[in-house]
């Protein structure tokens, strides 16, 4: 529990950190990368990496993280506990120095992502009230963490949401009941109801929804990402059988009730099993990788056209972040791999890979020279 | 400069210890191929094609001892299938034909209802390129044991639901001969997606994939074969039991755990000669979990799963299995993890 003073002086702290264009390290080339990874079932970790793939800090984590948060202005980012998680640790990306700690509301989770607002001055973080099984968006006044609104996310389990504009969260509700008595063990398999929420972050309205027939009611929507033109691809799990042939991948948008499913070779389909890692747009918007650590590989569209492009083959890979260059991704590997992908070029080449470490689900970069 | 001269040593040394162990596993890679994978496959082909000649010779004289003989030859095979199936890897990845082999658990009875429609009509069976793009439903054993033991077929009175029997029979058997095919004209290596900056041998990474395939098959005896159809956390349901109509529910488990053992210590060195080389520890653990679950599996009554027990009787007489093969996935990841393979991390994560 921390005392009234060591809050105040850890937002104060939070505060004070200079921004991003007053901290410049050079050999990051003007960007870093951050992502948890584990070193052990027992060693878990949130870190920092330049371009050329070394590690510039890491700090101890008190469980395994799922996903890093950004702060849009500040010289913070945040580890999220891994699902079901009950800590999101901040910390300054140029040092590593720990700012402060975030826990759930009371009888709440997190999902292992968090979002900040546009303006850096709310967190929002998804959050289930596992008495109910209700989805939650919490948003908290940052730095000092106080709660300002707690919103229902539209449906069960809010994995990940991603901001549209200034005041719409588009929210990926997995559909998956789980209670954290019995971990990860899903509740309502049967009756699951997977969708996409626009909710208005000014007051918790809903904007609107998309979600699959009934016969998909299994294809939990996870992951997702949103373009600056406002299309969102949506990244699917099954948990159907393994031999459905089910879609896996669709784009959305604020004014549409329907998901625009998009196609991949029949071959690369069943190499998912049915499983979609990230998702992630290049700075374009005009490529979307989604990546599948099952399948052992990252896939790509051309989004203009819902082409598929190809793939890249890397074992256990799932972190992926769209770099300052258009069509350029960065993967991150469970096997300590980094690499640097132009997939409308069919170029892939590892930039580093640290022995003994697994990088985690997510990967997220900063541009220093905001 | 003495500095230096140790420094080149000592990194030969390594250099010669990390050949030795590569070529260690090479071997061991190539005889699981060669001494397990591919003599398994002839087994399993070999009595599907019996398994075809049967369906023939019951369609051909309809009675209930050429029955007797097709039921005794498809239990053969799916006998000869446990022994593979722990293996959804290489040629029997395509085409959908690890699914297609076993359409089970078949929660919604569509093998049933596809079953009929084709009865309705099995001259539909004979159209160019029907196997193509016929539901994986009904290309193989799971629709053959529906045709052989299910009260709604009856293949000795009903000529049309004979000539389904023969015709997938047929394709099964040529499915298998195609997977045994390939495998032998093959390498294991040539059935993985080389990736950039590979920093260890295809070889090592085919047996990461086959440990992987491995562990997965642990799960599915202990959730899918034995957890789910008793009710060993929710309401039981026997007939999701797998081959259940045929009663072959325990048997299939037994021969999955045999097999186990006979993948660890086929060849030479074997993987369990191998991983006693680095890791005797681990590998004496490994070995004992398997044991012990061979053990228990083969303590169980023989109607286990169609005898009048009650659930919570089911699931009493399961506990010792279901902990002794939560046991041997825990040794057998332990073990593979420490001689250096990557086992999965996201991959194995869920969310």
């Amino acid at each position: 529990m921390l005392s009234r003073r060591a809050f105040l002086t850890s937002s104060l702290a939070a505060l004070s950190i200079p921004t991003w264009a007053s901290a410049l390290p050079i050999e990051t080339n003007g960007e870093l990368f951050i992502s948890a990874f584990s070193k052990s079932k027992t060693a878990h970790f949130i870190g920092a990496f330049g371009s050329n793939g070394k590690l510039r800090w890491s700090m101890p984590l008190p469980e395994r993280a799922h996903a890093p948060v950004v702060h849009p202005t500040y010289s913070v980012i945040g580890a999220v506990a891994r699902r079901p998680g009950f800590y999101i640790d901040f910390f300054n990306p140029l040092s590593g120095k720990a700012i402060k700690r975030i826990t759930p509301l009371t009888d709440h989770h997190f999902y292992g992502h968090a979002v900040f607002s546009k303006d850096g001055l709310q967190l929002i973080t998804q959050e289930n009230h596992y008495p109910t099984g209700q989805g939650k968006i919490v948003t908290r006044r940052w730095p000092d963490g106080e709660v300002l609104n707690e919103y229902s996310s539209g449906g069960i389990g809010p994995h990940e949401s991603v901001l549209m504009s200034d005041d719409t969260l588009v929210i990926a509700n997995g559909g998956l009941q789980t209670h954290p008595d019995n971990d990860r063990e899903i509740i309502n398999l049967e009756t699951m109801k997977p969708n996409v929420t626009y909710l208005s972050l000014s007051d918790g309205r809903l904007i609107n929804q998309a979600q699959h027939e009934d016969a998909l009611h299994q294809l939990s929507i996870r992951h997702l990402d949103v373009t600056a033109q406002g299309t969102v691809a949506l990244g699917f799990q099954y948990h159907g059988e393994p031999w459905e042939k089910v879609p896996l991948v669709a784009l959305s948008d604020v004014k549409s009730d329907h998901l625009d499913y998009i196609g991949m070779p029949d071959h690369v389909r069943t190499r998912f099993k049915q499983y979609c890692g990230s998702v992630c747009f290049d700075q374009s918007g005009e490529t979307l990788a989604i990546s599948t650590p099952r399948g052992g590989l990252v896939a790509y569209w051309d989004v203009p056209s819902k082409t598929f492009l190809g793939v890249d083959n890397c074992r256990d890979v799932c972190g992926l972040v769209a770099t300052k260059h258009k069509h350029e991704f960065i993967l991150t590997s469970g096997t300590g791999k980094q690499l640097i992908s132009q997939p409308r070029q069919r170029k892939i080449s590892q930039i580093n890979q640290l022995a003994e470490v697994h990088w985690d689900n997510h990967l997220k970069r900063l541009d220093l020279k905001i | 400069m003495l500095c230096l001269k140790k420094v080149i040593a000592a990194s030969l040394t390594m250099l010669a210890g990390t050949s030795v162990f590569a070529d260690q596993w090479d071997t061991t890679l190539e005889q699981i191929q060669s001494q397990y994978i591919v003599p398994k496959y002839q087994q399993f082909s070999s009595s599907a094609n019996q398994l075809a000649d049967a369906t023939d010779a019951l369609c051909a004289a309809p009675s209930n001892a050429t029955l007797s003989a097709a039921q005794m030859a498809f239990r053969q095979n799916i006998s000869d299938w446990q022994q593979v199936q722990w293996l959804n890897f290489g040629p029997v990845t395509y085409f959908m034909r690890y699914y297609a082999y076993e359409y089970w658990p078949d929660k919604k009875g569509v093998t049933q209802r596809q079953l009929r429609n084709l009865s309705s009509d099995p001259s539909m069976m004979a159209a160019p390129k029907f196997w193509t793009s016929a539901s994986i439903a009904v290309r193989g054993m799971t629709a053959i044991e529906s045709l052989l033991f299910h009260g709604d077929f009856n293949v000795i009175q009903r000529k049309s639901d004979c000539e389904v029997l023969e015709a997938i029979s047929r394709h099964h058997a040529k499915t298998t001969e195609d997977v045994l095919s390939q495998w032998q004209q093959s390498k294991a290596t040539d059935w993985i997606y080389p990736e950039e900056g590979a920093s260890v041998t295809p070889e090592h990474l085919v047996l990461e994939q086959l440990v992987q395939q491995w562990l997965e098959h642990m799960s599915v005896v202990k959730d899918a074969k034995l957890e789910t159809p008793i009710g060993y956390k929710d309401r039981p349901n026997l007939k999701l039991a797998e081959f259940y109509r045929s009663e072959a529910s325990l048997a299939v488990i037994i021969t999955n755990l045999k097999a186990y053992r006979a993948l660890y210590h086929v060849g030479q060195p074997s993987l369990y000669d191998a991983a006693s080389a680095e890791q005797p520890e681990l590998a004496k653990a490994l070995e004992a979990a398997l044991s012990d679950s061979l053990k228990l599996a083969l303590q169980l009554p023989q109607d286990y799963f169609t005898g009048e027990y009650s659930q919570d009787k089911r699931v009493a007489l399961a506990k010792p299995l279901v902990r002794a093969i939560s046991n041997s996935q825990t040794q057998l990841t332990n073990l593979v993890t420490a001689l250096g393979f990557q086992i999965g991390f996201n991959s194995r994560d869920g969310d």
